[in-house]
């Protein structure tokens, strides 16, 4: 039995774009901490969506390829906001340098971490992040999918029972030894 | 959908935690030993992923790990529940966990993570290693059934495929 394949595309860029901004976004991003809490809850919705426009029953196949297109969806728009909201190196350092000369002893840490995250920001790295991210993600998403499935998607219906036999007339039977008991 | 597949699928799956994990411990393993490239890269290959607070991280040789507490948990446990599939689940069946013990493996890790970030307390990393790693044990339970339902259904579409064009060609 062949069955039509889902149209996985439009429920993946809806659930992965909410839930890419929701990990971007600062604070509400600190709930990804809690194991991608918004990719894996992202994948799940994105199978709730699924379900809604698809007559059929959803398999966690179906289920794993939304969530992972969810995951990828979702590590684009992410990377993109974390750019957007990443503090300015160049900024912070004259913050720095303003706060020296102002007496105000800066942690000793800061240069390096200044360094480092100048670092990150460079095409390469910002690759690289994209990358790792959209791997971590679209496993993630996967497994909010198959999750999705076995929370939302529709069950199969219970095999239909053939309708019982019309009651036999009861023909008459001989008086056996049983029936003188 | 053949035992055999399942089986790979499990097994390239632990074989890849296996390595994810390694990679953790890796690159404090190489910063305590004066190689820095290769520890920035690792933990550059991990930091879209954790936040990487080093007083929420354990620590080896001097330098915390690559991912915090949580999040070891959580990898950690899915390679405990890889371990034990095969003995719970075994290969031959294909089936998802019942929506009561989802909740009860995620409700400690949500609650302790909900009120650290909301500030109601912060817990030790201990605590935030055992709930993640007990979210993180029912996690393959759900990708190895994913995954091995996505490769059964590839091989059914191309085979269905294949009946087509066969008989496509005895048509004409």
């Amino acid at each position: 039995m062949d069955k039509q394949k889902p149209e996985y595309f439009r429920p993946a860029l809806i659930a992965g774009a909410i839930a890419g901004f929701l990990s971007g976004f600062p604070f509400f991003g600190l709930f990804n901490c809690v194991c991608c809490l918004w990719i894996v809850g992202g994948g799940a919705v994105a199978v709730k969506l699924l379900s809604k426009s698809t007559p059929g029953i959803l398999s966690s196949s179906d289920g794993a390829v939304v969530g992972a297109l969810t995951g990828i969806v979702a590590s684009v728009v992410h990377t993109v906001l974390s750019l957007a909201f990443k503090p300015d190196i160049e900024t912070a350092r004259r913050v720095l340098d303003w706060l020296s000369g102002m007496g105000v002893e800066s942690p000793s840490n800061v240069e390096s971490m200044l360094e480092s995250g100048s670092a990150f920001r460079s095409p390469g790295w910002i690759l690289l992040g994209l990358f790792v991210t959209a791997a971590v993600y679209a496993v993630m998403g996967g497994l909010g999918g198959v999750i999705g499935v076995s929370l939302f998607a529709k069950k199969a219906a219970p095999p239909i029972q053939p309708p019982p036999p019309p009651p036999a007339t009861p023909t008459p039977t001989p008086p056996g030894p049983a029936d003188a008991v | 959908m053949e035992p055999r597949s399942v089986r790979r699928v499990w097994l390239l799956t632990l074989c890849g935690t296996v390595i994810w994990l390694a990679a953790i411990v890796l690159a404090p393993w190489l910063a305590g030993r004066g190689a820095g490239g290769a520890a920035r890269f690792l933990y550059a290959v991990f930091a879209p992923v954790c936040h990487q607070i080093a007083d929420r991280c354990f620590v080896l040789s001097g330098h915390p790990l690559a991912v915090c507490g949580r999040c070891l948990g959580v990898y950690a446990g899915f390679a405990a529940g890889l371990v034990i599939y095969p003995f719970v689940r075994g290969f031959s069946r294909l089936a998802l966990p019942s929506a009561r013990v989802f909740l009860l493996m995620i409700f400690p890790m949500a609650l302790d993570a909900v009120a650290g970030i909301l500030g109601i307390w912060g817990s030790p990393i201990g605590i935030r290693f055992a709930t993640g790693f007990a979210w993180g044990t029912i996690l393959p339970f759900y990708f190895v059934v994913g995954v091995s339902d996505f490769i059964s259904a590839r091989k059914s579409r191309a085979v269905a495929r294949a009946l087509a064009r066969t008989a496509t060609k005895k048509v004409e």
